[in-house]
């Protein structure tokens, strides 16, 4: 060690830090009695009160990222895509966690937060969505066919499992998942559909014939694209859509026995020989 | 296409899924009941246990390779070197938050934790770092000097660097990179060519710009002189904020709830929108 490495000075770095943390979401207005307690809140300009009055839950989930209310049109396309998100189902890693979770007697509200991180994948999960909006919004100038093929002449197929050839597009189980392309089809058709679903629906037709096709993060990213929200928001709002599903999923198996589920004998819990090999 | 080459191919499509299917395979171990609980070629009771430190036995999990001793000793001061009981570092607030709303411990740790997988801080700056440091050895094995490596990170000429692994956001400097010396020097390593060239960029960011290396320097280059990978790395520490969220956590849910840090609503700066009636909703539709 040099002389200089022995002793560094630590000091405070001259970065001005705010006093007041800010935000353009939430205004909260105190009682006359008490500065803690909120007498009114408002959502970018709007009060609570009169959201809940004249609003449904995608409005205000909308306003809360986007700062404006939505149209009739982006709210149906909002909504319906929380619909076709709600649950990932029974098979998915996210909801299986969530069911370990519950049928290993966790805590009930532990069970939502452990499902979510799984959620938050790369594949398949909340990251994927935020990969796919970002490549949406990078290729939505390019030809959707030509960005097909120039992909699919440059990318290597993996020798086993899927295909994600760009975020949110690829095969699943080696097939094209159908749902999420009859959902597209139908996001698609939808007023509010804008450019990138367009876009999405050109690639995935140009990837048809080599058995790949939209993913449900690719569907997911596809609208909220549409819908102008940032890359960034994707990954947590595809988490917040397949969170009652996952929760559901868990809690049905926290009243159950730990034998609703399988532990594996031995014949189909494989050990490599060389784990077992003693090392000396 | 006859039918039972459809079939056949058919079945090819789903081989990958199939062989797996109701099994799951393992090449790192298992318990197998009434037998043994397998690592790594390693009983567990009859190997491990009371013969190797829990950081010897992270490494193994981590990388299957069991390491010496020394090294597990050096790990465990790097755990105590990134967990301080300071409420103000973001993750260990996060700990004093879910303390102060009596969540579980396991949550606000787990919380805690979580935050760190971020570029600014905690676990993912090892991954950049580590890249960095392994690339800047393979450009000095070119012939380029440490002087030509920082220069090479500069966005434009004459502009300060941007190093992972150098420099810190709160402060100028870092005692860990001292603190961490020292153990080292006290177990017998010997400095190797990631952790020397890092010196060597560290020297140079000093004169220059005024900045130091930092832990994620100084780890980095250690651990890439033993050859872990990138990936061996970011695992190896990722919960190595654990203790300090625990600190944090303890003391905040020892006290009353909602105690901890409160704010009036005055004290948040709010600059959006100033109020405005809610439309009804367009279409004349319903809510």
């Amino acid at each position: 060690m040099t002389d200089k490495t022995k002793a560094p000075k630590v000091e405070r770095r001259q970065v001005k830090y705010a006093s007041r943390t800010p935000t353009r979401i939430w205004q909260e207005e105190p009682t006359a009695d008490n500065p803690y307690l909120p007498a009114r809140c408002r959502c970018h300009g709007y009060d609570l009160f009169e959201l809940m009055a004249k609003r449904r839950f995608a409005d205000v989930l909308f306003l809360l990222f986007n700062g404006e209310l939505p149209t009739a049109d982006q709210a149906d396309l909002l909504e319906a895509l929380m619909i076709a998100c709600i649950n990932p189902g029974p098979r998915h890693p996210a909801t299986r966690a969530a069911m370990n979770a519950g049928v290993g007697k966790t805590y009930a509200v532990h069970i939502l937060p452990i499902a979510l991180s799984v959620m938050g994948g790369q594949h398949l999960g909340g990251g994927e969505v935020e990969e796919t909006m970002r490549f949406l919004r990078r290729s939505l100038r390019r030809d959707a066919a030509a960005c097909a093929q120039e992909l699919l002449a440059e990318a290597k197929r993996p020798a086993e499992g899927d295909w994600h050839i760009a975020p949110g597009f690829g095969s699943r189980f080696g097939g094209i998942d159908p749902l999420p392309n009859q959902m597209a089809g139908l996001f698609h058709q939808q007023p509010a559909s804008g450019a990138a679903l367009a876009w999405g629906a050109a690639f995935a037709e140009a990837l048809a014939p080599h058995n790949l096709g939209w993913l449900l993060p690719g569907v997911a990213a596809a609208v909220l694209c549409d819908l102008g929200f940032h890359p960034r928001a994707g990954s947590g709002l595809f988490q917040i859509f397949t969170a009652p599903g996952l929760l559901a999923h868990g809690l049905e198996l926290a009243n159950k026995p730990i034998t609703a589920m399988p532990f594996l004998d031995k014949e189909h819990y494989v050990i490599d020989e060389q784990a077992r090999n003693r090392r000396k | 296409m006859s039918s039972m080459n459809k079939r056949a191919t058919a079945e090819n499509r789903f081989d990958f899924w199939e062989k797996r299917r109701g099994r799951i395979f393992s090449r790192r171990g298992g318990w197998i009941i009434g037998e043994a609980i397998y690592n790594c070629g390693y009983s567990m009771m009859d190997d491990l246990v009371g013969k190797a430190s829990f950081f010897q036995v992270l490494v193994l999990n981590v990388t299957g390779r069991l390491p010496e001793r020394r090294l597990a000793d050096w790990l465990e001061a790097v755990y105590i070197c990134m967990s301080w009981p300071d409420a103000r570092i973001w993750c260990n607030q996060i700990g004093s938050l879910a303390g102060t709303m009596r969540a579980s411990c396991v949550a606000a740790v787990c919380a805690g934790v979580q935050a760190t997988d971020s570029p600014l801080y905690g676990v993912a700056p090892l991954r950049a770092g580590t890249h960095f440091i392994v690339e800047a050895l393979a450009l000095k094995k070119q012939g380029l000097t440490a002087e030509d490596i920082v220069e090479r990170q500069c966005r434009r000429p004459g502009s300060k660097p941007t190093i992972v692994g150098y420099a810190r956001p709160v402060a100028t400097g870092d005692e860990r990179v001292v603190a961490l010396e020292r153990v080292t020097a006290e177990l017998g390593y010997e400095r190797g060519e990631h952790l020397s060239l890092a010196f060597d960029i560290d020297a140079v960011l000093h004169e220059r710009y005024g900045e130091r290396m930092n832990i994620v320097g100084y780890v980095t280059g250690f651990m890439s002189d033993l050859g872990f990978s990138v990936e061996e790395i970011c695992r190896i520490f990722t919960t190595v904020v654990n203790s300090g969220v625990h600190a944090c956590y303890a003391e905040a849910a020892e006290q009353p709830p909602e105690s901890f840090f409160p704010l009036r609503c005055e004290d948040i700066d709010y600059q959006g929108h100033p109020p405005r009636p809610v439309p009804d909703p367009d279409r004349g539709k319903e809510p």
